[in-house]
């Protein structure tokens, strides 16, 4: 696998838990808020392996209900160990964020 | 909703797919089915949401490809991998609804064939007589081969997937029939060759029957609440 979906998985975890933190959400519709945001490049369908694996781990839980536009659609919601995560991600992203990018601006003289 | 309503509502809305689409889909479909083991609720929810989102970025004039990236295969097997196993629970629950099936239907069958080949021809007798150990043993047997049987067929399925060149329909008939004529000639070898042992038992084709009907009646009650096929 790539540098760049390495290190991609684990942020797009945390960017899914908090759409999901913000509403329930089902699968099409948190991929397109993705892209809205601009995460443009992230190839929709790689939310998929990571929704399981949010639901194999306990963070977030899957129910099939109908939606208001009528089909029946799997809505994700968080768990509380979900809500533990994204904080934890939260913390850790801020605490990432601001170093790497004095790191990257210090070693690019451009 | 259970795997089955899911699978029935994916086979409803597979129908809107254009014929490109059809044709990924159906393959990331078989590709990602015929993993044994896996859960078949988590399986059939991820498939009818990948089914959902192809069909809105259809609307657009996309692609599976464009969603799911070229390489159709190495996503499934992503997705795959994600997927959590089958509760053991479950799968016991599945062999012995298989067995008890096969076992009813092998016995209602054999036994009213037996029965009209007595009374109405006088070929053979009417009980059924097997040294027990013998029955056993090809009981046992046949059942081995045939989940050995089942096992080739799905890697057989799994491998038909995401060809480039369309797979000529003739030769996939002929390698499905071999594969089945092999598991059905060493079914009947087993059966012919295995030497006698263990006490005779002799059971009244009447009780053969009988008995095979109940075990109908049982399969049939343990389908309808567990839902195992319906």
């Amino acid at each position: 696998m790539s540098q760049r979906s390495q290190l991609l998985k684990g942020i797009l975890e945390g960017c899914i838990l908090s759409i999901i933190h913000q509403g329930p959400a089902y699968g099409y519709e948190l991929s397109m808020k993705l892209q809205e945001f601009g995460l443009s490049d992230v190839s929709e369908g790689s939310i998929y392996p990571i929704l399981l694996r949010l639901q194999k781990e306990k963070l977030i839980v899957g129910e099939m209900r109908k939606s208001e536009a009528g089909p029946k659609r799997k809505y994700y919601s968080l768990t509380i160990g979900g809500e533990e995560a994204l904080k934890t991600f939260i913390q850790n992203w801020n605490s990432i964020k601001n170093p790497v990018d004095r790191i990257i601006s210090r070693g690019n003289h451009n | 909703m259970n795997a089955i309503d899911i699978m029935k509502l994916n086979n409803e809305k597979r129908k809107q797919l254009n014929s490109e689409n059809e044709q990924y889909y159906e393959d990331m479909i078989v590709y990602i089915r015929t993993n044994a083991m896996k859960s078949e609720q988590q399986t059939e929810e991820v498939l009818l949401e990948l089914l959902e989102h192809l069909l809105a970025a259809q609307e657009q004039g996309r692609t599976a490809k464009d969603i799911f990236g070229e390489d159709l295969k190495a996503y499934c097997e992503e997705v795959i991998q994600e997927i959590p196993g089958e509760k053991a629970s479950k799968n016991v629950l599945f062999l012995f609804y298989l067995l008890i099936d096969l076992a009813a239907v092998l016995m209602i069958f054999l036994g009213i064939l037996s029965y009209a080949l007595y009374h109405f021809f006088g070929i053979g007798t009417r009980s059924l007589t097997f040294p027990i150990g013998t029955g056993i043993s090809v009981v046992l047997i046949d059942g081995v081969l045939l989940a050995i049987w089942i096992y080739l067929i799905f890697r057989w399925m799994k491998g038909s997937t995401f060809k480039t060149k369309k797979p000529n329909k003739f030769i996939e008939f002929l390698q499905i029939w071999l594969m089945s004529m092999i598991f059905i000639g060493l079914t009947m070898l087993v059966f012919l060759f295995m030497p006698e042992f263990g006490t005779v038992l002799s059971i009244p084709l009447s009780i053969i029957i009988g008995l095979g009907i109940i075990l109908f009646i049982v399969k049939t009650i343990l389908n309808k609440r567990y839902r195992i096929t319906k």
